[in-house]
């Protein structure tokens, strides 16, 4: 529908429409996007707090090298940070070998896996027995507890299966006449092919794992263990007190920053990155 | 075709069927082990809790499990006033949730789609996406600090116009309205991705068509679009019903003592009655009828789906 944009009659109505339209998204946008701004000016700015104002008068940066320096605020972090690489690793891995054997029509025992991973969407065992169980396997203080049920879901083997579905099986087929081995054909033909699945179901694992918190505060009791998010909800929503006793910045304006700490390794990179979200959700989501 | 692939299907069968189970096995020996750490994982995370749900019918003492207590959990449940009003909260702000959710996002959805300008297409999409990726604590946390009674920006923005202050996220009449409305701040955007998907796929030749009969716009959205993108409309309801009762995380990190009454749900309940009080039974009988419902809920949708539209969802 290419209407040109006019107020002659005729056209008049369709342009308050669209002025509407536009003026409406910009105002929703503007709702997204000033919450977090403001957050950022207030810790960068000691007297914006409690005002009315999205720009920093100031720029003091003194809240982000109190994170700096201070273990129980960096700690954390690293801890974020490292459970977030190794459980994209072992995440993108389990996800990908559970979706290239689920493909294996012939297999025997082929449609009791696919099952076994299709039923857990439907049905769970519930929080305090998958609680129990952990305890019970002295999985405890172990990031295994975290990192494999935030990273390995149905729900994405079921997206890099449909992705791998897509791959021509002529070129397994090939590949095994030529005397490749199933591991082989994983490594060198599905892999390297699947790359932009790779990247959108990576992302969206980095995320999750960046994300969780309420793995950690079920089955990581060690303070010393714990993630960004936790620490960012012990200061931000209980208010406790900075590791320190020192706190050289006022409280509002380190809420503020580790707030933006938590955010901006995935800000920083979003803009970049959307379009491979957007991919992963329309690779299995829509049902043709 | 159906026939072509039908007749390679039985021959591929024959084909196969000619090994004995011993040699296909064999044959698929490093799949096994390939699938080895999945199976593992599922069994762990997912297959022994299942097991587990048996102790819902066991009294749980001191020392473990003492005795089998048939459905006597159950009736403490349903005679606790705490179980009763987490249950209604679930219903609650599931219910509101999922109609504002649905609402919201075709609607946005129908407005983006309608737009012309491509660049600023792109860039309400990527706005609009972002805050489904930040974590419910970084949410809970932003908001906290805009709504607060000393600093918060809304509330300066209240008293500028000679208003008190109110603590929103501490005030029960206002603590489930501001949580409907953060819930759709965050993932109303990322909601509209399936739908856009959806409405790129309305034939234009019917719009057409219907332009020189002389329809007019919204007559074409409801004649047209809508019933074109009615079938991913019901799978996103199917998946966002799937979701209702776990709500976890997102409340949880909302709450505090003030707002219980209106902020405590069935998750939140197992949480505080199992890992905190060590009410183990108790809890997970909680956790099972929560589910059970769950279960009955998907499977019901999925029976009518099949019944209006010839074919199921899942």
């Amino acid at each position: 529908m290419n209407e040109k944009f006019s107020f002659k009659k005729g056209h008049r109505s369709r342009a308050i429409f669209l002025i509407c339209a536009y003026s409406f998204l910009v105002i929703f946008m503007c709702g997204m996007l000033i919450p977090i701004l403001k957050v950022f000016v207030d810790s960068v700015d000691p007297s914006a707090s409690g005002v009315m104002r999205i720009w920093p008068e100031k720029f003091d940066i003194g809240a982000y090298t109190q994170i700096l320096g201070t273990e129980g605020l960096y700690r954390p972090f690293l801890v974020s940070l490292g459970t977030t690489i190794v459980g994209t690793i072992v995440g993108l891995l389990l996800t990908t070998l559970a979706a290239y054997v689920i493909i294996q029509k012939d297999m025997p025992g082929n449609r009791l896996f696919v099952n076994m991973i299709l039923f857990t969407m439907l049905f769970s065992g519930g929080l305090i027995p998958t609680y129990l169980t952990v305890s019970y396997l002295g999985l405890m203080n172990n990031y295994i507890a975290v990192i494999v049920p935030v990273t390995l879901t149905a729900y994405n083997i079921i997206l890099m299966k449909s992705f791998f579905q897509t791959i021509p099986s002529a070129l397994y087929e090939a590949a095994k006449l030529d005397g490749c081995s199933p591991i082989g054909i994983f490594w060198r033909i599905v892999l390297p092919l699947s790359k932009p699945a790779l990247a959108s179901i990576g992302l969206f694992i980095a995320v999750a794992m960046w994300n969780d918190f309420m793995h950690f505060q079920l089955y990581i009791q060690d303070p010393m263990l714990k993630n960004f998010q936790l620490k960012v909800r012990e200061l931000v929503l209980n208010d406790a007190a900075v590791g320190t006793s020192l706190s050289t910045v006022n409280g509002d304006m380190l809420k503020s920053a580790v707030i933006i700490v938590v955010m901006a390794p995935f800000l920083m990179v979003y803009p970049f990155i959307q379009k491979y979200f957007q991919k992963g959700v329309t690779i299995g989501g829509v049902k043709e | 075709m159906a026939q072509i692939t039908s007749a390679s299907v039985v021959k591929e069968n024959t084909k196969t069927n000619k090994k004995s189970l011993k040699t296909r096995i064999y044959e698929y020996r490093y799949f096994y082990l390939m699938f080895f750490p999945v199976f593992l994982a599922f069994l762990v995370f997912h297959y022994i809790p299942m097991v587990g749900i048996s102790i819902a019918f066991f009294d749980w003492g001191l020392f473990g499990i003492n005795e089998f207590v048939g459905f006597d959990n159950f009736a403490t449940l349903f005679q606790s006033t705490a179980f009763i009003r987490a249950f209604g909260n679930t219903l609650t702000i599931s219910v509101a949730n999922l109609i504002l959710n649905m609402i919201c996002t075709v609607g946005l959805a129908l407005l983006i789609d309608e737009l012309t300008g491509l660049n600023f297409k792109k860039l309400t999409q990527t706005v609009i996406y972002m805050p489904h990726f930040l974590s419910w604590v970084v949410v809970a946390s932003v908001f906290a600090l805009i709504l607060s009674p000393q600093d918060g920006m809304v509330n300066k923005v209240i008293e500028l116009f000679g208003g008190k202050p109110i603590y929103f996220l501490a005030d029960t009449n206002w603590w489930t309205p501001i949580w409907l409305f953060i819930s759709r701040w965050k993932d109303t955007g990322w909601g509209t991705i399936i739908i856009i998907a959806a409405l790129s796929g309305v034939d234009p030749s019917m719009h057409e068509a219907a332009v020189i009969d002389g329809a007019t716009r919204l007559q074409r959205v409801l004649r047209i679009t809508l019933p074109t993108i009615k079938n991913t409309i019901l799978v996103v309801f199917v998946l966002e019903l799937a979701k209702v009762l776990n709500l976890f995380d997102s409340i949880w990190v909302f709450q505090n003592a003030m707002v219980l009454d209106k902020a405590d749900v069935l998750q939140t309940y197992v949480y505080r009655v199992g890992v905190e009080g060590s009410d183990y039974g108790l809890a997970t009988a909680a956790g099972l009828f929560k589910s059970v419902i769950a279960v009955i809920l998907v499977l019901g949708t999925n029976k009518i789906s099949k019944k209006v539209n010839g074919e199921g969802i899942i």
